[in-house]
């Protein structure tokens, strides 16, 4: 497939900053900007963190906190959710991991368009100022609508934050869509316009598919939700009723009249689908990455991966109203949503299949990022298996608001990202900073943050069961719970403040290592892919020094026979083996 | 990247641009004439697609690119006709809903539930 | 398409071959204008995404809808014509777009001033389109007395929709004119003289997708 195509990016000059604001602050370089992202991710997803705690403690022991009024309580439920999802994840998978790894995966010498990329990183950053501001004293505090916002009862006065906190959120998600939009199309333009000689899509790695796909459905999904956020404040503003029926409201006939909330539900649900896979598609990228090179084995079906990617990419776009089952939407819609969730799992299957195919007889090495790649396998399966319960009407509508629809999607989407995250994170820290993370804090890590989520998440599907409702501030008079229910609440709590302290483990291993860390070397785990072919580690400015790499074969030539060593990087010509 | 122009004879753009004041004057009929019904929107939406087939294909030079890009701009928006199909779909439900529920005049179903009888004022 | 019809290959060979080459998935398209396609399938979400909004609030509507050819009528040689205003903004923008395409066709034979004469056309009528609709705006508020929030004539969504949609479209429109205007200052100052032309076509490109707005907005709301 070699053409004789010159890559335009050797004939475009880079942008060489002068100053040490230039190079760090306000930096144009992909690998800045992703440490840029991943630190203010990390840091707003810590709040987060300890909201959750919050209301673990409100939960397991009410009364304990007497100034932890309800307000508060569904103050921190949906910033806790808006957060982690958008904030965190979103921002995280894409924005760090994304910047990072794709020009280096793709043999590019940066982004594209390296300053709208490095608007990216300070339009996200506002929007997560202009999130924060809504715990300004003395304006009622964020929204506690939850993170779903539905109107009419998100802007409806006794809501809290019904005035200031939810034109904060709506006006940061706002913000948030702007910049990722530029991070976005600097990500798609790159993988498909300014990748290196010989690097064609189907030797891409499964990281760059991943987030490939994802940002791809990120810009077509966000503006389902851009468009809701513009319809809300609006009506919250100047009244209009796009969302708002007739209501009455703390015994006062409001002025809405005619408005259909059902849309809110589609247009968010729109975007909400596709955002569940836009943070789950780059933690397969990663995670196929991770098992293929810790286990010293080439991706077991490495085209059908692909293919399962692009089409829950397609099919996530039609399921949409399977989270609205008990929302009095058209009846008809059941049967319908039903169907096309039930048939996501197939391409999902596939992957999982694959990375257990892949992990079949290999020569596993048990590295911190191989613990994590393999605990996230296990989570996913957990949790996309309660997702075939949630996805079938019949046993959703019962499920509908308990826990166990909180431990699906902390499972799915909440505690398997992470993992992968944790994963990416301990495998490529060396090539960032040139120096390996601690193995044996990162194993006390590894190990008190995977078995503390099983005992936080496993045990609320047995609550969910037994109808415990999810987002109430104290279960009052539940003589019909079992005694073990609230056991089980108490220990979950107790598992969460640990699980929650030891990250402190993970961000102090951070910070040390990258002054105190052994040297890495160039590649430490013995990978093929391009980012381990730098000539300098950490990778200059600009990435492949005088010459652009050329790509000979795809990223997963592990343990080939007749070869001396057991892995043979993409820039190696056929034929030779190292 | 040698030839990444588009060059084409002036006389297309005249052509087109001329096509479209046609088709505008053309649906701006279909409202003077008063058509109504089925054949006012078909119109409508005949002319509406003939534009803007015409401004993508030619102003916006689809018509000389490459298939490749062709499609990867085409057919991603095909899963917004999934969405308004349902939310149509839905809609005349809703609608139903309301006059049933709200709609003073309509008389309410016989065998629907006390509770929502009382709920329709 | 050209080249494949040289080559002799079907449409669908030419798909698979440039998805599976290596450097670039869009053969000979500049990295910008991929970009700006990209971004416009992602503002066709957008757009499309208010539309059906509209759609689904006037099909659920109980009120009655206002009739828009009659609210959107104006006086001329004391007779009422329905949508006359409409019909001279569909013009302009309409005529805008042919300057535009004209630009770039001038652009890619590096006729500098040609190009800044015809993106200035351009952007003047873009600027007038939206004084039109500040008229249209103004007239609707004082004197129909539709708001946002309140309608006289019926269902109140009709304001709101109306100003949300075209305004969202008129912020479009303006963010064009003043893109055209930095670009055609910079083709006339001679920035590009030693590359080519691409950022006339680009701009076009988002010039072009206004206009193709305008026609559904045209279509769906004034004409249904």
């Amino acid at each position: 497939m070699a053409t004789a195509e010159i890559p335009y990016q050797e004939t475009v000059p880079l942008h060489h900053p002068k100053t040490w604001i230039g190079k760090y602050v306000f930096s144009q370089d992909h690998k800045v900007i992703a440490v840029q992202y991943g630190i203010t991710a990390m840091a707003v997803g810590l709040v987060a963190l300890f909201l959750s705690d919050l209301m673990r403690i409100q939960i397991a022991f009410p009364g304990f906190m007497e100034w932890f009024v309800e307000d508060y309580y569904y103050q921190a439920i949906t910033m806790h959710g808006m957060i982690m999802v958008i904030y965190l994840l979103t921002a995280f998978l894409l924005g760090a991991f994304g910047n990072f790894t794709v020009p280096l995966m793709c043999g590019a010498r940066d982004m594209v368009f390296p300053f709208v990329n490095m608007l990216s990183y300070w339009v996200y950053l506002l929007s997560v100022i202009i999130l924060l501001l809504a715990y300004i004293p003395g304006l009622g505090g964020p929204t506690g609508a939850g993170w779903t916002l539905y109107p009419p009862q998100t802007i409806t006065e006794g809501t809290p934050g019904a005035d200031w906190g939810i034109t904060t959120m709506l006006a940061s998600l706002a913000v948030f869509i702007v910049a990722f939009t530029m991070g976005g199309l600097n990500y798609i333009t790159t993988i498909l316009q300014a990748r290196t000689r010989g690097m064609s899509l189907m030797r891409l790695p499964l990281t760059v598919w991943g987030i490939f796909v994802a940002t791809f459905l990120g810009l077509l999904a966000f503006p389902a939700l851009f468009v809701s956020a513009i319809m809300m404040i609006l009506d919250l503003k100047i009244g209009t009723s796009f969302f708002m029926p007739a209501i009455v409201s703390l015994g006062q006939t409001l002025a809405y009249d005619g408005g259909q909330p059902l849309l809110f539900q589609h247009l968010f649900w729109f975007f909400g689908h596709p955002e569940v896979y836009i943070v789950a598609l780059p933690a397969f990228g990663v995670v196929s990455d991770l098992i293929s090179v810790h286990a010293r084995k080439n991706i077991f079906g490495y085209r059908l991966m692909v293919w399962a990617l692009v089409f829950i990419g397609v099919l996530s776009f039609i399921v949409w109203a399977h989270h609205m089952f008990v929302a009095g939407m058209h009846p008809y819609f059941g049967f319908f949503f039903a169907t096309t969730t039930l048939i996501i799992a197939v391409p999902t299957a596939i992957k999982v299949y694959n990375w257990i195919l892949t992990l079949w007889k290999a020569n596993i090495k048990l590295t911190v990022p191989m613990l994590y790649a393999l605990s996230f396998v296990l989570t996913f399966i957990m949790g996309g298996i309660t997702g075939l319960f949630l996805g079938n009407v019949i046993i959703d509508i019962p499920l509908s608001d308990t826990y166990f629809v909180v431990a699906h999607f902390h499972m799915v989407m909440g505690v398997s990202p992470i993992l992968a995250i944790f994963g990416g994170i301990y495998h490529w820290y060396p090539k960032l900073t040139g120096r390996m993370l601690n193995d044996f804090w990162g194993k006390m890590h590894f190990w008190i943050t995977f078995l503390g989520t099983y005992i936080i998440y496993f045990p609320m599907h047995y609550l969910g069961f037994i109808g415990v409702p999810r987002r109430y501030y104290e279960n009052f008079d539940s003589s019909f719970y079992p005694a073990s229910a609230q056991m089980l609440n108490e220990v979950i709590t107790w598992t969460a403040l640990v699980v929650g302290a030891a990250q402190l483990i993970y961000v102090a291993n951070l910070v040390h290592s990258y002054f105190y860390g052994k040297p890495a070397g160039d590649n430490p785990w013995g990978a093929n892919s391009l980012e381990w072919c730098t000539p300098e580690t950490p990778p200059g400015h600009g990435n492949w020094g005088d010459k652009l790499p050329t790509v000979h074969r795809w990223a997963y030539d592990y343990s080939v026979p007749g070869s001396e060593k057991d892995f043979i990087p993409q820039t190696v010509p056929q034929g030779q083996s190292s | 990247m040698a030839e990444v122009g588009q060059q084409h004879p002036i006389k297309v753009y005249f052509l087109v641009w001329l096509l479209l004041f046609v088709f505008s004057a053309a649906s701006y009929l279909v409202d003077i004439l008063e058509f109504e019904g089925l054949l006012r929107w078909l119109l409508i939406i005949i002319f509406m697609m003939l534009k803007a087939g015409f401004i993508v294909a030619v102003f916006m030079h689809m018509k000389w690119e490459r298939p490749t890009l062709i499609t990867a701009i085409l057919v991603p928006p095909l899963v917004l006709l999934v969405l308004m199909y349902l939310l149509a779909y839905e809609a005349d439900y809703a609608w139903a809903s309301r006059i049933v529920y709200f709609g003073g005049e309509v008389e309410p179903i016989p065998d629907s539930p006390p509770s929502h009888a009382s709920a329709a004022h | 398409m050209a080249e494949a019809a040289q080559t002799g290959q079907g449409p669908l060979t030419t798909i698979v071959e440039d998805w599976s080459s290596d450097v670039t998935t869009f053969k000979a398209v500049p990295w910008g204008k991929a970009m700006m396609w990209i971004f416009l399938l992602s503002d066709t979400f957008i757009f499309t995404s208010f539309l059906v909004s509209y759609m689904a609030v006037r099909m659920t509507q109980t009120d009655a809808w206002p009739v828009p050819s009659e609210v959107f009528a104006l006086e001329a040689f004391g007779y009422p014509v329905p949508l006359l205003l409409i019909a001279i903004m569909t013009f302009i923008l309409i005529t805008s777009s042919g300057t535009m395409a004209m630009a770039v066709n001038m652009g890619y034979r590096k006729r500098k001033v040609a190009v800044f004469w015809l993106m200035f056309a351009t952007a003047l009528l873009g600027a007038s389109f939206v004084g039109m609709q500040a008229f249209e705006w103004s007239k609707l508020i004082m004197d129909e007395g539709v708001k946002a929030w309140q309608n006289p004539m019926g269902a109140k969504q009709f304001g709101s929709f109306f100003f949300m949609i075209t305004g969202f479209h008129g912020l479009h429109v303006s963010a064009g004119v003043v893109y055209l205007l930095i670009v055609a200052i910079r083709v006339l100052r001679g920035r590009y003289d030693n590359t080519s032309f691409e950022i006339v076509e680009i701009t076009g490109l988002y010039w072009h997708f206004v206009d193709l707005v305008w026609v559904f907005i045209f279509a769906f709301f004034y004409l249904w």
